[in-house]
């Protein structure tokens, strides 16, 4: 399958990169869901801090497998606004 | 009422019921009065209407009799009764998108366009349909309203989100439903509830006052007994809207007329690797398919799996965007495993949601590849037949997963990139199973025809439930 410009590949690392690893670890969630609460002014009631905490780590983790693909740096996401 | 007995309003397909009004066997009037008859006895067992829309119907149905009295020549689904997902702005009441919060928000003040557009072709609007909360959902369960009923077996799932609607056609209540579908929400229910669906190519269909939840991923369609009803519904729907920034400058591209082509010369191939089945239901429902149509070769959908990966991703983030403003304020009114999840969203990052976006395209241009070779691929539609109402886990060969995030493992894929697909029942024993026929964009024809051919095979077909 072709799926990488030769541009793409060099700039990546050659295996999944240290930060793509952290990412998923339980002290970096717990971090990132209070960061992000504060930054939207989304108040977060304790009962339900768990959930969302199991879901942003799943999200991440599953973004993580989006993220690790190696794209072209001219590759156009896929909306495209028309003025 | 004596003219409606002529015909079995409950079970008699959308094309029958236009044409008995049309050559004046039954009125409009007494039509839609049998079906609000049968709503109001059978709906409460189902759960599937929110509102019953009497007083318009009827109105309606009276101008429809009124016209054929002056011999004007009736549209081609003069007085047939049907009911839509309640993300539908329906002029004067409140949209709920099965949601508590929405109940106190205004009144709608126009039909959404493809409600109106269903009407302007002769059919008779008579309710709203539940959904899932929201519509992140694939069960049609939904803790402010109460779960949807399978008509197939009440105690099951009718799949979701949009499972008022498969509950409405597959119960016998209105033989046309709309709804939508993001990730599935149309195909999950269809094949849970043994009926037809159409999701449409992303574009195709206005989705204008329509309650949105992805941007990015929404998509309208229609849900029916049988494959002419579905086209006839889908024709009635097409055409471009300015309300509607997504929907395409394309003009109506009429399918009725071509459903008894044949698929001769149509090259169908089944999707192998991801969409393998990995239940009995399931490989069985596929092979019925692809023998019917002679479809003798596999062909691998390249990166599936993470294509499902970034449409979860993209959906999560955008819901989460959209619901910020009620997050914030109303959090404690949403279902908790709805808000969870749309919370969570709304904290994923931008750049992996930007990634997920392109990686997007270029499965597009991989996907798009495949047509040049094959018209057509068949793929499950579910993993499972319908589960038990509040079942948390299926088994997917030997693994266990949860139900609610996974109905939709085989439709995410397909969805991500827009393409239109046909959700066919194939009447297993004791439940129907789904399977999705793919085209090229903008080839709903194939799909259709494809549909419509297999059941005049008599491979697939909507089963009637012992009710």
């Amino acid at each position: 399958m072709k799926r990488r410009s030769n541009t793409a590949r060099k700039a990546r690392p050659p295996a999944r990169s240290a930060s793509s690893a952290k990412r998923g670890k339980p002290d970096a969630i717990d971090a990132l869901v209070t960061a992000s609460a504060q930054a939207l002014a989304l108040p977060i009631d304790p009962a339900w801090r768990g959930g969302v905490r199991f879901n942003l780590q799943l999200l991440l983790m599953v973004a993580g497998r989006v993220d690790e693909f190696p794209l072209p740096d001219d590759a156009e996401p896929a909306p495209v606004f028309h003025a | 009422m004596h003219e409606a007995k002529a015909i079995d309003v409950a079970w008699s397909t959308a094309a029958d019921i236009a044409a008995a009004v049309a050559a004046g066997r039954s009125t409009a009037a007494s039509i839609v009065a049998a079906a609000l008859a049968r709503i109001r006895e059978r709906g409460p067992q189902f759960n599937a209407f929110t509102v019953v829309t009497e007083e318009r119907a009827l109105a309606r149905a009276r101008a429809l009799d009124e016209a054929r009295a002056r011999r004007d020549a009736l549209p081609p689904l003069a007085g047939v009764p049907f009911a839509v997902k309640n993300l539908f702005d329906i002029a004067g009441l409140t949209t709920l998108a099965g949601a508590k919060i929405n109940r106190d928000a205004p009144p709608a003040k126009r039909d959404a366009t493809i409600i109106r557009r269903l009407e302007a072709a002769g059919a008779v609007l008579v309710g709203a349909l539940n959904m899932g909360e929201y519509a992140y959902d694939f069960t049609g369960e939904n803790m402010h309203y109460g779960p949807s009923h399978n008509p197939h077996d009440l105690k099951r799932m009718t799949g979701g989100s949009s499972g008022g609607s498969a509950a409405a056609v597959a119960g016998g209540l209105v033989p046309l439903a709309l709804g939508s579908d993001t990730n599935g929400s149309i195909r999950v229910p269809a094949s849970l509830s043994g009926l037809f669906g159409l999701k449409p190519t992303f574009g195709r269909l206005s989705r204008a006052r329509t309650f949105p939840f992805v941007a990015s991923l929404d998509h309208t369609g229609p849900l029916a007994r049988t494959t002419r009803d579905l086209t006839l519904a889908y024709d009635a729907m097409q055409g471009y809207d300015p309300d509607d920034p997504v929907c395409a400058e394309r003009p109506a591209e009429p399918v009725v007329a071509l459903l008894d082509r044949g698929v001769e010369d149509l090259r169908v191939a089944v999707a192998g690797g991801y969409f393998k089945g990995r239940s009995a239901e399931v490989v069985s429902a596929v092979d019925r398919v692809a023998a019917a149509l002679g479809a003798n070769r596999e062909i691998e959908i390249p990166e599936a799996e993470r294509a499902r990966a970034a449409a979860f991703v993209i959906t999560a983030s955008e819901g989460g965007s959209l619901h910020l403003p009620r997050l914030r304020t109303r959090a404690r009114d949403f279902d908790p495993a709805v808000r969870d999840r749309l919370i969570a969203g709304a904290m994923v990052p931008a750049s992996l949601v930007m990634k997920a976006q392109k990686f997007r395209r270029w499965y597009r241009g991989e996907v798009l590849k495949l047509f040049a070779e094959v018209d057509a691929i068949v793929a499950p539609a579910t993993p499972c037949t319908a589960p038990l109402i509040g079942q948390q886990t299926f088994m997917f060969g030997d693994t266990e997963l949860p139900v609610r995030a996974n109905l939709g493992i085989y439709t995410q894929p397909i969805s991500f990139i827009g393409l239109p697909v046909a959700a066919v029942p194939v009447p297993l024993e004791p439940l129907a199973m789904g399977v999705q026929i793919i085209a090229a964009p903008w080839r709903e024809d194939i799909v259709l025809r494809i549909a419509h051919a297999l059941e005049m095979k008599g491979v697939v077909a909507a089963p009637r439930p012992e009710i």
